[in-house]
């Protein structure tokens, strides 16, 4: 999947401003940079939720938008932060729509093996039948997850995952991330605000200031002093603990 | 390790005991079809009999076309919208219809081929309707991103336009084409416009056939746009879609009964407080069997009970009136 000069405008202002990147196949890579840096945006365009206005989106040797919705819900899966629900689903009815692009309404028995594999690996089998609504934050972020599971694609898109999780939670769902890499070899992007968590998770970073790419690259070329200066305008030091750079800033 | 885990049971409880709410539902509005059919009917005199049932016939007939058009519209403009608190009639679009109704006998004359064949007429502002409901409310939707209170503030607002407009055209009319307009104008259900029950039937049969697709996606888009487009439908086409067989449907049900705003917002949340559920089928089904008894049922009393001094749609805007006070007091807490 590459993205060749990316360039999207709302109301006049230019938020991606010519972005080009490959991304990497079966890594984790995070989008990181300031606010309104267009890193959301580039993740909404990788994923089909948000039209660009020019650039070239390719996936698997062709464009984003020639293909059939129906099959690129195969292969690749997004996550996003405005998940509102206002109708009574429970957890194991919400992972099942993740079989909705193989199967539609009608859920085969492999559907359903696929599914509570899902739940079980998010070990979320003692809530199966509660209701969406009647779960904490963390647990319905992990419904989420068993959902985009059972989409069983190979790219997982995932929006700001650790938004309104507190330490804990936010931590669990940066090991589940990984997990998703490692055990069950997925290519996930994800755009992050905590930079340690970018730095100890994932093998890649994207940083994105004013609508640009500054830096791509392994984690430990865009961990340094310089680089995350200029990206945030902030004083950094680097540290390593446990092989891993991560910064401190103040 | 056996190959498959079958289908959890609490699932398969919880939809059967929804098929057997529904199945009581519908024994209910079987119950309210005969007494409303049989009761005060004098059966020993032939002609009597024959003359009470072709009243009551076509009427109890275009109450169930009604429930059915009412319920089925409101539960999916709820999810188009994702919101439960709003349908259509809130919206303004039964005000919508009145006023294309009054504008084309207005712009046209009653003598014209347009308004004089009732047939005509309401094909006429089928498509109409269909045009300027369908550009109105996805433009609404669109600009104000589906926020509900936005969307809801305006709907209220575009409902007394829409209503000012039209009264504004009653009023500068020519008497006697007022006079003719008002026949079909203050349609109700003491006063049933049978003349265009065969075509209704048909746009309605029509509406469900060329959006049985979309039908099916309306489990998936309860989920919201951006997991209905992750999940691979393509979402603008098939709200727009989706939202013109809404359109069609009141417009069917106003021309037939005249606008009952309250009916939508009654039935559709009886049906999801009952159901419990998202599978539209099942909350389609529920919302139009609980439209046919309260309509039925309450065209019963209002006759036998009443006798005609209390419309039903009063009852059924003071009693949806205060539903809907209650829905947006309870609800409101996210």
């Amino acid at each position: 999947m590459f993205v060749r000069e990316l360039t999207k405008k709302y109301d006049g202002k230019t938020v991606v401003d010519g972005v080009s990147f490959e991304i990497p196949k079966g890594a984790v890579i995070s989008m990181i940079g300031p606010n309104g840096a267009g890193k959301s945006t580039v993740l909404n365009i990788l994923s089909r939720l948000i039209a660009r206005d020019s650039g070239l989106v390719d996936f698997d040797g062709t464009d984003i938008a020639r293909w059939k919705s129906r099959e690129l819900s195969k292969r690749l899966a997004i996550l996003t932060q405005t998940n509102n629900i206002q109708m009574k689903l429970t957890v194991r009815e919400l992972v099942t729509f993740g079989r909705f692009p193989y199967s539609g309404n009608r859920t085969t028995a492999e559907d359903e093996r696929i599914v509570s594999q899902a739940i079980a690996y998010m070990e979320l089998e003692e809530f199966e039948d509660r209701f969406i609504d009647e779960l904490s934050g963390g647990q319905r972020q992990r419904a989420y997850i068993a959902m985009v599971i059972a989409q069983d694609t190979e790219y997982i898109l995932l929006d700001e995952p650790t938004n309104n999780l507190d330490i804990y939670h936010a931590t669990n769902m940066m090991k589940i991330v990984r997990r998703l890499c490692d055990e069950l070899g997925k290519t996930v992007i994800l755009v992050l605000h905590e930079i340690n968590y970018a730095a100890f998770y994932s093998d890649y970073i994207c940083a994105f200031v004013d609508g640009k790419i500054e830096k791509f690259g392994p984690v430990k070329e865009v961990m340094t002093k310089e680089t995350l200066g200029r990206i945030y305008n902030v004083d950094f030091e680097i540290m390593e603990i446990q092989g891993k750079p991560l910064s401190i800033y103040y | 390790m056996t190959t498959a885990r079958p289908v959890p049971r609490a699932m398969t409880a919880a939809r059967r005991s929804n098929m057997r709410k529904l199945a009581a539902l519908s024994a209910l509005v079987l119950v309210a079809a005969v007494l409303y059919m049989v009761v005060d009917v004098n059966f020993s005199n032939e002609k009597l009999m024959r003359y009470s049932m072709r009243i009551r016939a076509p009427k109890l007939f275009v109450m169930l076309i009604t429930a059915f058009a009412i319920g089925g519209a409101s539960i999916v403009f709820q999810s188009i919208i994702n919101n439960t608190i709003v349908t259509p009639c809130l919206l303004g679009m039964n005000s919508l219809y009145t006023l294309i109704h009054t504008s084309v006998v207005f712009f046209l004359g009653s003598g014209s081929l347009f308004a004089s064949n009732a047939n005509v007429s309401f094909a006429v502002d089928l498509v109409l309707m269909g045009i300027v409901a369908t550009v109105i409310y996805s433009y609404l939707f669109k600009k104000t991103k589906h926020n509900v209170l936005y969307v809801l503030l305006i709907g209220t607002v575009l409902t007394s336009f829409f209503s000012s407009m039209q009264s504004t055209m009653t009023r500068v009319m020519d008497p006697n084409e007022y006079d003719s307009l008002l026949a079909t104008l203050v349609a109700s259900f003491s006063n049933i416009n049978t003349e265009i029950i065969v075509f209704s039937l048909v746009v309605l049969a029509a509406v469900i056939f060329a959006l049985r697709r979309e039908l099916a996606l309306l489990d998936v888009l309860t989920l919201g746009k951006d997991q209905a487009i992750n999940l691979g439908v393509d979402y603008d086409r098939c709200i727009r879609r989706l939202l013109l067989g809404v359109t069609l449907c009141i417009a069917v049900a106003t021309a037939m009964v005249g606008p009952i705003s309250f009916l939508g917002l009654i039935i559709a949340n009886l049906s999801r407080q009952l159901l419990k559920t998202y599978r539209h089928s099942q909350l389609i089904a529920g919302s139009a069997l609980f439209g046919m008894l309260v309509l039925v049922g309450g065209q019963a009393i209002v006759e036998h009970v009443f006798s005609y001094s209390v419309p039903i749609s009063v009852f059924i805007t003071v009693g949806g009136g205060l539903y809907f006070l209650y829905l947006l007091l309870t609800n409101r807490r996210r």
